[in-house]
């Protein structure tokens, strides 16, 4: 039977490797073992980068798993479902389900794909609520929506694999934790199912492994980790400034070195230029064609607040040739191939190797060819990054995912999710939840804390509550309330982001969606650019905005939040070690260092640049206060921690208040009271001792953990926020979660999802690990403390962030009276 | 503690719950207390703390005890939505009071005034009393001072060293003061304060003068 069995796979293999040879390929050792595997019944984790063929490394098996299931397809075609793709952007999802068809088409089967995602048509759905296509290409948050349908185990039962591709993605986001809940259903109710992963190079990939499969479990033990290994060749090219002068000290759009570009855009078949935000994606686009109004018509926009259509063309015409250049922002770090995409720019910081190392893979494609990508600073201390780049990239330094753990919220919104279609038995749920990465070791207790408070809202009940949300009949939890349904249905997803309003043309015509707070800040009358047009903003109707053409020149663009990530510890030494070359000789320095020159210069008027033995903190006065710099070169979220820490044990010195900042080089205390610096030295404020209790302490004084809030309130639905697209107004259900938080403070802070918020802040943003190694590596260095007239140059970008933190100990009350004072001064 | 403050010849304190008491008419304004609203969005499978529909209670006796009115006047949005259970407690705690209780209607408030009736309080759309106004919506009548809600007013200050800081707040103008919201679960609104007008930001037990 063995052997029978043997000799039909590799009848089977016989047919993937001639349909390869028909299109005049050679499978690559990935490839082939992938398929092997998967008709083994292995589970597992492929890693391949973007265009090496990973899709047909899946798709394969699974229509060959079909053969192999019904040797006499021909005449007995089963229905159902067999197969699911997760993707993360459903913009990906037409080039996998062309990818699929292909192969469907060649081997000659009557498979059928389709495509279930937040675009997909009320019609369309219901048509495959009826008859399932064989393989479904769909989102994390469109499963979800499937396990909210009824009868959803009837729908899954017979399928026998799901690839969830660009793991590395959702790994570290809650929409992973979404997907590991989603799994661990699945695992029950689809016996047979197989569950790979696709992920790009990261640091940490047999935990990605371990996350995607369940730790411990029968399908872990039963998996491979198959790695791609093809060599790709990436060549990091800065665009440095002709005079470093003029050049600005801090962060901005990058335009001072527009010029530059429009060769480069010149000399390849097409370019794909990548910002950090939205916003600025916007400016350049509208500025390159202001400034060269001959790229008219061949050069287009990309980012995820455009329409669908819009961005569907894009991608079309990239892969047509019909465009010089695209403006973008990591929309396009995911998919497929774009073949006629010979450059990348990347402008600005892009704030992770991994993310850098994908962008640069997008020009190139053909194996063995080298990629090019150009790093535009914009400002002159991205310079320093762009050498740290350079040497990322040869030593392929990556960085990890962390995984949530305990993410109460998400787990809230599946249970919910579940009782609103068939209803759940906990007992059974209980098993399948621990079985995730995100809630192994799940105390009892917790989950009967989360059980009450799906049905009570709260632990306790009280005579007059009317709360209504999960019933409990003999033993199966469920809603039964149509409304709650409906808005639950509405809300799942884990993605959160403010309020979204669709821009539409008074004349019909919906041009995108954009942030209600951006909205909420314009008069009739105001010009704003967005979309790359011109609008003039009407009114706001029903949930949308009014706009129409405008002639002038635009006054506004829309700033979105996000684009903020933070360095890696592997990206911070690179980073620090680029910064120490400063004070070597010249020939040993990148082309970015030597270029700094200028700048170095000026530091070392009043201060100094630190080397390895040195920790440098800096003291001025400007009119905004008194600024005290700290330059450990750890990255943002070292930063923001060690800032928050010091500025709580400088607190309890003398009440005093702090407004904080933080960039990747190092964090500014400033305050209306100059810090006695002698003092904080003497005291050893910067000991590890007693860190963890300082460090929660200081918690509770700062902001950080409210907007951690933000999210966790809407994800566990207790924030209901609308729904533009649907025409949906649920206005009287609105509320703002900073009220929320206030209200948990003052009144239940036992809850565990207020918890939640601090515990994300301590895990995720705060990186308490890596604060303690920094802290162990400055006790090992020599303290360097200037005391300036003015700003130098490494203090510029951190002083001028608008982002910022707060800590007080001083008393509300005089702390008024003092603004007061000052101000009537 | 309260913070005393004249205006057009009559005494007024600004307790720091955000209640107004008029001396002179034995009357304390209350604004903006939105009960039910906690229950409303309970209703609605969003759970927000229980806790929270007690400690209107709680506040309101605090604050009715500090002052023993004859008159307690609501200046709209009492209630924040159809009946529900809170009107139980609100009852009850009416049964309590000793004081006369008046309700402007705000635009929340949607429950018939016969069931107010029921509860021996009066439901009217405006209250003169003398020179002074008393609306939900704040109004401006030649010859009259106007006392309102509906606004939830804060103040934004801003200090040395990029400090700042977002307040509940009385806010007066010439002609006319705005109330804070009383109630525990209602959210603010940030006013721009202007030459003419005068703050009073409410910080934790103070009532402050900016």
């Amino acid at each position: 039977m063995a052997t029978k069995s043997t000799d039909r796979d590799k009848a089977l293999y016989a047919l993937a490797e001639n349909w390869f040879r028909q299109q005049q390929w050679k499978p690559f050792p990935f490839q082939t073992k992938a398929w092997k595997t998967f008709l083994e019944g292995k589970h597992g984790l492929l890693n391949a980068p973007t265009g090496s063929g990973k899709t047909y490394a899946l798709w394969f098996p699974i229509v060959l798993q079909y053969l192999k299931d019904n040797p006499d397809y021909k005449n007995k075609h089963p229905k159902g479902l067999k197969a699911i793709w997760i993707t993360p952007l459903r913009a990906l999802s037409l080039e996998i389900k062309q990818s699929a068809e292909r192969v469907i088409r060649d081997l000659g089967t009557p498979l059928t794909v389709g495509i279930r995602s937040g675009d997909t048509s009320t019609k369309e759905r219901a048509q495959q609520k009826r008859n399932m296509p064989d393989l479904l290409i769909t989102t994390p948050e469109s499963l979800q929506l499937l396990l909210a349908s009824k009868g959803y185990d009837k729908q899954f039962r017979n399928c026998s694999a799901i690839v969830v591709d660009e793991w590395h993605e959702l790994l570290g986001t809650k929409r992973g934790v979404q997907m590991e809940l989603g799994l661990s259903r699945l695992k029950t109710v689809a016996p047979q199912l197989r569950i790979w992963g696709i992920s790009a190079t990261i640091g940490n990939l047999e935990q990605a492994r371990e996350v995607l499969l369940g730790p411990a479990s029968k399908a872990l033990e039963n998996s491979v980790l198959i790695r791609a290994s093809i060599p790709k060749k990436i060549k990091v090219q800065s665009i440095i400034p002709d005079k470093m002068d003029n050049f600005p000290w801090r962060g901005h759009l990058g335009l001072h070195l527009m010029e530059d570009v429009v060769p480069i855009i010149e000399r390849s078949r097409t370019t794909l230029l990548f910002t950090n935000t939205r916003g600025q994606c916007e400016i350049w686009y509208q500025r390159l064609l202001e400034k060269h109004p001959e790229l008219a018509g061949l050069m287009a926009m990309h980012h995820g607040s455009i329409g669908k259509e819009t961005r569907i063309w894009v991608e079309e015409a990239i892969r047509d040739e019909r465009l010089k250049a695209v403006v973008c922002t990591s929309s396009l770090d995911l998919g497929v191939d774009f073949a006629p995409v010979e450059t990348v720019v990347q402008i600005g910081g892009p704030k992770g190797v991994a993310r850098f190392m994908q962008r640069a893979g997008r020009s190139g494609h053909r194996p063995g060819e080298e990629s090019v990508i150009y790093f535009l600073p914009t400002h002159a201390l991205e310079l320093v990054e762009a050498s740290a780049l350079k040497k990322a990239v040869e030593t392929q330094t990556v960085e990890d995912r962390l995984p949530f753990l305990y993410s109460y919220d998400v787990l809230l919104q599946y249970l919910t999710t579940l009782a609103v279609s068939d209803g759940f038995v906990p007992g059974e749920i209980f098993h399948e939840v621990r079985g995730t990465f995100c809630f192994q070791d799940l105390p009892e207790e917790q989950w009967q804390w989360l059980l009450n408070f799906l049905v009570m809202g709260s632990q306790s009940l009280k005579s007059y509550d009317e709360y209504k949300k999960v019933e409990v009949e003999d033993g199966i939890f469920k809603v039964t309330n149509r409304g709650v349904a409906m808005r639950h249905r509405l809300q799942i997803g884990t993605i959160v982001s403010d309020a979204q309003i669709s821009v539409k043309y008074q004349k019909g015509g919906y041009i995108g969606t954009i942030e209600e707070s951006f909205i909420s800040k314009l008069k009739p009358g105001d010009v704003f650019t967005f979309a790359g047009r011109t609008l003039e903003f009407l009114r706001v109707k029903e949930m949308q905005a009014m706009v129409r053409n405008s002639r002038s020149k635009s006054t506004k663009t829309p700033s979105w939040m996000g684009g903020r990530l933070t360095l890696t510890s592997q990206m911070s030494e690179l980073l620090r070690e680029a910064l120490y070359t400063a004070g070597e000789p010249v020939d040993q320095q990148t082309e970015e260092i030597r270029a700094l020159e200028s700048l170095f210069k000026r530091q070392r008027k009043e201060s100094i640049v630190p080397k390895p033995s040195e920790f440098l903190i800096e003291t001025f006065k400007t009119r905004d206060g008194y600024h005290h710099l700290f330059y450990p070169f750890e990255g943002r979220f070292v930063h923001e921690a060690m800032g928050s820490l010091l500025s709580y044990r400088i607190s309890l010195l003398n009440p005093i208040t702090f407004s904080l900042a933080f960039n990747d080089y190092g964090f500014e205390l400033l305050s209306d009271q100059p810090i006695d610096m002698q003092q904080v030295l003497d005291n050893d404020l910067f000991t590890i001792e007693y860190m963890h209790e300082d460090l929660q302490n200081s918690l509770n004084s700062t902001e950080m953990a409210r907007r951690k809030f933000r999210d966790i309130a809407v994800i566990s639905g207790m924030v209901f926020t609308g729904y533009p697209n649907k025409g949906i107004k649920m206005k009287h259900l609105q509320s703002n979660s900073q009220l929320l938080f206030d209200v948990f403070r003052d009144y239940e802070p036992e809850n565990l999802l207020f918890q939640q918020a601090f515990r994300e802040t301590f895990e995720h943003q705060l990186e308490e690990g890596r604060l303690r190694m920094a802290l162990e590596r400055i006790a090992e260095q020599e303290v360097v403390w200037k005391d300036c007239k003015q700003p130098t140059p490494l203090s510029f970008p951190i002083i001028t962030d608008g982002l910022r933190e707060k800590l007080s100990s001083e008393k509300l009350a005089d702390r008024i009276q003092r603004m007061i004072a000052k101000l009537q001064k | 503690m309260t913070r005393s403050l004249p205006i057009q010849q009559s005494n007024f304190e600004l307790h720091p719950s955000g209640a107004l008491y008029w001396v002179d008419q034995s009357m304390l304004l209350i604004s903006d207390v939105h009960l039910g609203k906690v229950s409303h969005f309970r209703k609605y499978g969003a759970a927000v703390p229980q806790n929270a529909i007690a400690a209107n209670f709680r506040l309101l006796d605090a604050t009715v005890q500090d002052f023993h009115p004859e008159k307690i006047c609501f200046l709209g949005d009492l209630f924040h939505s159809y009946l529900n259970g809170e009107w139980e407690l609100f009852s009850e705690w009416v049964s309590k009071v000793k004081s006369e209780i008046i309700l402007i209607a705000g635009n929340h408030d949607i429950i018939s005034p016969l069931k107010y009736e029921g509860l021996g309080i009066k439901v009217v759309p405006e209250l003169v009393i003398g020179q002074f106004l008393l609306t939900h919506h704040p109004e401006e009548r030649e010859g009259l001072f106007n006392f309102a809600g509906h606004i939830h007013p804060a103040v934004k200050i801003r200090g040395q060293g990029r400090q700042s800081m977002r307040l509940p707040c009385f806010f007066k103008s010439p002609r006319q003061m705005i109330l804070p919201a009383f109630g525990t679960f209602t959210g603010m609104h940030t006013l721009e304060q202007k030459n003419e007008d005068e703050v009073f930001a409410i910080a934790e037990d103070q009532v402050i003068k900016l």
